[in-house]
Protein backbone atom coordinates (compact mmCIF):
# COMPACT_ATOMS: atom_id res chain seq x y z
CA UNK A 1 0.00 0.00 0.00
CA UNK A 2 1.60 3.25 -1.13
CA UNK A 3 -0.68 6.10 -0.35
CA UNK A 4 -1.45 9.32 1.28
CA UNK A 5 -3.21 7.23 3.91
CA UNK A 6 0.16 5.99 5.11
CA UNK A 7 1.18 9.54 5.91
CA UNK A 8 -2.25 10.45 7.22
CA UNK A 9 -1.77 7.63 9.71
CA UNK A 10 1.38 9.41 10.94
CA UNK A 11 -0.26 12.83 11.19
CA UNK A 12 -1.42 12.19 14.76
CA UNK A 13 1.41 12.89 17.25
CA UNK A 14 0.39 10.09 19.64
CA UNK A 15 0.15 7.59 16.80
CA UNK A 16 3.57 8.66 15.57
CA UNK A 17 4.91 8.21 19.09
CA UNK A 18 3.41 4.70 19.25
CA UNK A 19 5.09 3.80 15.97
CA UNK A 20 8.39 5.40 16.96
CA UNK A 21 8.48 3.38 20.16
CA UNK A 22 7.79 0.15 18.29
CA UNK A 23 10.57 0.99 15.82
CA UNK A 24 13.05 1.93 18.54
CA UNK A 25 12.20 -0.48 21.34
CA UNK A 26 10.88 -3.49 19.46
CA UNK A 27 7.55 -5.34 19.62
CA UNK A 28 5.12 -4.45 22.40
CA UNK A 29 1.53 -4.95 23.50
CA UNK A 30 -1.04 -2.16 23.79
CA UNK A 31 -0.66 -2.42 27.57
CA UNK A 32 3.12 -2.01 27.37
CA UNK A 33 2.73 1.07 25.20
CA UNK A 34 -0.01 2.63 27.33
CA UNK A 35 2.26 2.39 30.37
CA UNK A 36 4.77 4.64 28.61
CA UNK A 37 2.37 7.14 27.08
CA UNK A 38 -0.04 9.64 28.62
CA UNK A 39 -3.04 7.95 27.02
CA UNK A 40 -5.33 5.04 27.91
CA UNK A 41 -4.87 1.47 26.71
CA UNK A 42 -8.08 1.88 24.69
CA UNK A 43 -6.61 4.91 22.93
CA UNK A 44 -3.41 3.01 22.16
CA UNK A 45 -5.44 0.10 20.79
CA UNK A 46 -7.27 2.51 18.49
CA UNK A 47 -4.00 3.99 17.24
CA UNK A 48 -2.57 0.51 16.66
CA UNK A 49 -5.65 -0.41 14.63
CA UNK A 50 -5.13 2.71 12.47
CA UNK A 51 -1.48 1.79 11.95
CA UNK A 52 -2.47 -1.81 11.18
CA UNK A 53 -4.97 -0.63 8.55
CA UNK A 54 -2.12 0.86 6.49
CA UNK A 55 0.27 -2.01 7.24
CA UNK A 56 2.68 0.06 9.32
CA UNK A 57 2.49 -2.50 12.11
CA UNK A 58 2.21 -6.27 12.22
CA UNK A 59 0.18 -8.18 14.79
CA UNK A 60 1.55 -11.27 16.47
CA UNK A 61 -0.79 -13.25 18.71
CA UNK A 62 0.66 -15.45 21.44
CA UNK A 63 -2.08 -17.02 23.51
CA UNK A 64 -4.22 -14.14 24.76
CA UNK A 65 -1.54 -11.56 24.11
CA UNK A 66 -1.26 -9.49 20.95
CA UNK A 67 2.09 -7.94 20.29
CA UNK A 68 2.70 -5.35 17.62
CA UNK A 69 5.85 -4.73 15.66
CA UNK A 70 6.95 -1.96 13.30
CA UNK A 71 6.52 -2.79 9.60
CA UNK A 72 8.37 -0.17 7.50
CA UNK A 73 7.53 -1.41 3.99
CA UNK A 74 4.82 1.19 3.22
CA UNK A 75 7.20 4.02 4.13
CA UNK A 76 9.99 2.47 2.07
CA UNK A 77 7.69 2.24 -0.97
CA UNK A 78 6.71 5.91 -0.78
CA UNK A 79 10.28 7.05 -0.26
CA UNK A 80 11.35 4.84 -3.16
CA UNK A 81 8.75 6.47 -5.43
CA UNK A 82 9.94 9.96 -4.45
CA UNK A 83 13.56 9.00 -5.04
CA UNK A 84 13.07 7.31 -8.41
CA UNK A 85 10.74 9.97 -9.83
CA UNK A 86 13.08 12.69 -8.57
CA UNK A 87 16.09 11.12 -10.27
CA UNK A 88 14.13 10.71 -13.47
CA UNK A 89 13.34 14.44 -13.57
CA UNK A 90 16.93 15.34 -12.68
CA UNK A 91 18.12 13.45 -15.74
CA UNK A 92 15.44 14.92 -17.98
CA UNK A 93 16.07 18.49 -16.89
CA UNK A 94 19.79 18.12 -17.34
CA UNK A 95 19.20 16.90 -20.88
CA UNK A 96 16.86 19.84 -21.48
CA UNK A 97 19.50 22.25 -20.21
CA UNK A 98 22.06 20.75 -22.58
CA UNK A 99 19.56 20.85 -25.42
CA UNK A 100 18.82 24.54 -24.90
CA UNK A 101 22.25 25.90 -23.99
CA UNK B 1 -18.55 18.49 11.74
CA UNK B 2 -18.19 17.84 8.06
CA UNK B 3 -17.97 14.07 7.60
CA UNK B 4 -16.38 14.38 4.21
CA UNK B 5 -12.80 13.26 4.23
CA UNK B 6 -10.44 15.69 2.58
CA UNK B 7 -7.58 14.07 0.73
CA UNK B 8 -5.34 17.09 0.48
CA UNK B 9 -2.12 15.28 1.33
CA UNK B 10 0.49 15.10 -1.36
CA UNK B 11 3.38 12.84 -2.05
CA UNK B 12 5.17 14.92 -4.64
CA UNK B 13 8.50 15.61 -6.26
CA UNK B 14 9.34 19.13 -7.38
CA UNK B 15 12.20 20.38 -9.45
CA UNK B 16 12.97 23.92 -10.53
CA UNK B 17 15.58 24.94 -13.06
CA UNK B 18 16.76 28.24 -14.52
CA UNK B 19 17.42 28.26 -18.22
CA UNK B 20 18.99 30.97 -20.35
CA UNK B 21 16.54 30.25 -23.20
CA UNK B 22 13.49 32.41 -23.80
CA UNK B 23 10.17 31.28 -22.30
CA UNK B 24 8.69 30.74 -25.76
CA UNK B 25 11.44 28.28 -26.68
CA UNK B 26 11.09 26.45 -23.36
CA UNK B 27 7.33 26.27 -23.91
CA UNK B 28 7.91 24.66 -27.30
CA UNK B 29 10.13 22.07 -25.61
CA UNK B 30 7.40 21.05 -23.19
CA UNK B 31 4.47 21.01 -25.62
CA UNK B 32 5.84 19.64 -28.90
CA UNK B 33 6.29 15.89 -29.05
CA UNK B 34 9.40 16.01 -31.20
CA UNK B 35 11.11 18.44 -28.85
CA UNK B 36 9.89 16.66 -25.71
CA UNK B 37 11.43 13.49 -27.11
CA UNK B 38 14.87 15.14 -27.13
CA UNK B 39 15.00 15.48 -23.36
CA UNK B 40 12.40 13.14 -21.86
CA UNK B 41 13.66 9.58 -21.72
CA UNK B 42 11.64 8.25 -24.61
CA UNK B 43 9.57 9.01 -27.63
CA UNK B 44 6.78 11.41 -26.70
CA UNK B 45 3.54 12.14 -28.48
CA UNK B 46 1.30 14.87 -27.18
CA UNK B 47 -1.84 16.69 -28.24
CA UNK B 48 -1.22 20.06 -26.60
CA UNK B 49 -4.76 20.89 -25.54
CA UNK B 50 -6.96 20.09 -22.58
CA UNK B 51 -8.29 16.58 -23.14
CA UNK B 52 -5.45 15.71 -25.50
CA UNK B 53 -3.58 12.44 -25.25
CA UNK B 54 0.03 12.17 -24.11
CA UNK B 55 2.13 9.04 -24.41
CA UNK B 56 5.75 8.17 -24.01
CA UNK B 57 7.64 5.06 -25.02
CA UNK B 58 10.93 4.52 -23.25
CA UNK B 59 13.93 3.09 -25.11
CA UNK B 60 13.37 -0.18 -23.21
CA UNK B 61 9.80 -0.37 -24.49
CA UNK B 62 7.90 0.66 -21.37
CA UNK B 63 5.05 3.00 -22.18
CA UNK B 64 3.29 5.75 -20.30
CA UNK B 65 -0.09 7.02 -21.30
CA UNK B 66 -2.22 9.85 -20.04
CA UNK B 67 -4.32 12.88 -20.73
CA UNK B 68 -3.53 16.58 -20.75
CA UNK B 69 -5.96 18.18 -18.37
CA UNK B 70 -4.82 21.77 -18.31
CA UNK B 71 -3.00 24.03 -20.71
CA UNK B 72 -2.41 27.75 -20.29
CA UNK B 73 -0.39 28.71 -23.39
CA UNK B 74 3.13 29.84 -22.62
CA UNK B 75 2.71 29.37 -18.88
CA UNK B 76 1.35 26.13 -17.59
CA UNK B 77 0.76 22.54 -18.66
CA UNK B 78 -0.64 19.71 -16.61
CA UNK B 79 -1.21 16.07 -17.42
CA UNK B 80 -2.00 12.82 -15.65
CA UNK B 81 -0.32 9.63 -16.69
CA UNK B 82 0.79 6.21 -15.63
CA UNK B 83 3.01 3.46 -16.92
CA UNK B 84 1.56 0.08 -17.86
CA UNK B 85 2.24 -1.35 -14.43
CA UNK B 86 3.19 1.73 -12.43
CA UNK B 87 1.52 4.26 -10.27
CA UNK B 88 -0.65 7.07 -11.59
CA UNK B 89 0.71 10.57 -11.19
CA UNK B 90 -0.03 14.16 -12.11
CA UNK B 91 2.68 16.20 -13.79
CA UNK B 92 2.53 20.00 -13.60
CA UNK B 93 4.87 22.17 -15.62
CA UNK B 94 5.14 25.91 -15.06
CA UNK B 95 7.10 28.44 -17.01
CA UNK B 96 8.07 31.78 -15.55
CA UNK B 97 9.90 34.47 -17.51
CA UNK B 98 13.00 35.86 -15.79
CA UNK B 99 14.88 39.06 -16.58
CA UNK B 100 17.19 36.90 -18.59
CA UNK B 101 15.88 33.45 -19.39
CA UNK B 102 13.24 31.24 -17.90
CA UNK B 103 12.41 29.39 -14.75
CA UNK B 104 10.92 25.96 -15.38
CA UNK B 105 9.23 24.15 -12.51
CA UNK B 106 8.09 20.55 -12.67
CA UNK B 107 6.00 18.90 -10.02
CA UNK B 108 4.95 15.25 -10.14
CA UNK B 109 2.36 14.15 -7.60
CA UNK B 110 1.42 10.60 -6.74
CA UNK B 111 -2.31 10.12 -7.23
CA UNK B 112 -2.95 8.17 -4.10
CA UNK B 113 -6.67 7.60 -4.46
CA UNK B 114 -6.11 5.73 -7.70
CA UNK B 115 -3.18 3.87 -6.21
CA UNK B 116 -5.57 2.22 -3.80
CA UNK B 117 -7.42 0.67 -6.71
CA UNK B 118 -4.37 -0.67 -8.49
CA UNK B 119 -1.41 -1.80 -6.40
CA UNK B 120 1.88 -0.57 -7.81
CA UNK B 121 4.56 -2.89 -9.07
CA UNK B 122 6.98 -0.57 -10.71
CA UNK B 123 7.20 3.09 -11.56
CA UNK B 124 9.80 5.18 -13.32
CA UNK B 125 12.96 3.22 -12.83
CA UNK B 126 16.15 5.23 -12.57
CA UNK B 127 19.69 4.10 -12.49
CA UNK B 128 21.84 7.19 -12.81
CA UNK B 129 23.20 9.25 -9.95
CA UNK B 130 21.53 12.36 -8.66
CA UNK B 131 22.44 15.40 -10.70
CA UNK B 132 23.68 18.14 -8.43
CA UNK B 133 22.97 21.33 -10.37
CA UNK B 134 19.21 21.12 -10.50
CA UNK B 135 17.42 22.87 -7.70
CA UNK B 136 15.19 20.26 -6.22
CA UNK B 137 12.96 19.30 -3.42
CA UNK B 138 11.00 16.24 -2.57
CA UNK B 139 8.00 17.08 -0.52
CA UNK B 140 5.91 14.75 1.49
CA UNK B 141 3.27 16.43 3.51
CA UNK B 142 -0.08 15.32 4.67
CA UNK B 143 -3.15 17.10 5.90
CA UNK B 144 -5.95 14.87 7.04
CA UNK B 145 -9.27 16.40 7.98
CA UNK B 146 -11.83 14.04 9.41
Amino acid sequence: MVTHEVFAALADPTRLEVLTRLAREGPATATDLAAKLPVSRQAVTKHLAALDSVALVERHRTGREVRYSFHPDPLVAVVSWVESVGHQWDKRLERLRQELE
Amino acid sequence: MDERRETSGDVAVERSIQLSADPSLVWQHVTEGELLSTWMEGSVEIEPRAGGVISMTEPGGATYTGVVDELDPGRRLQWEWRSEDGMPARVEIEIEPLESGTRLTIRETLLHQQVFETPPQRFLRTDSPHLPDVESSARIHTVAVA
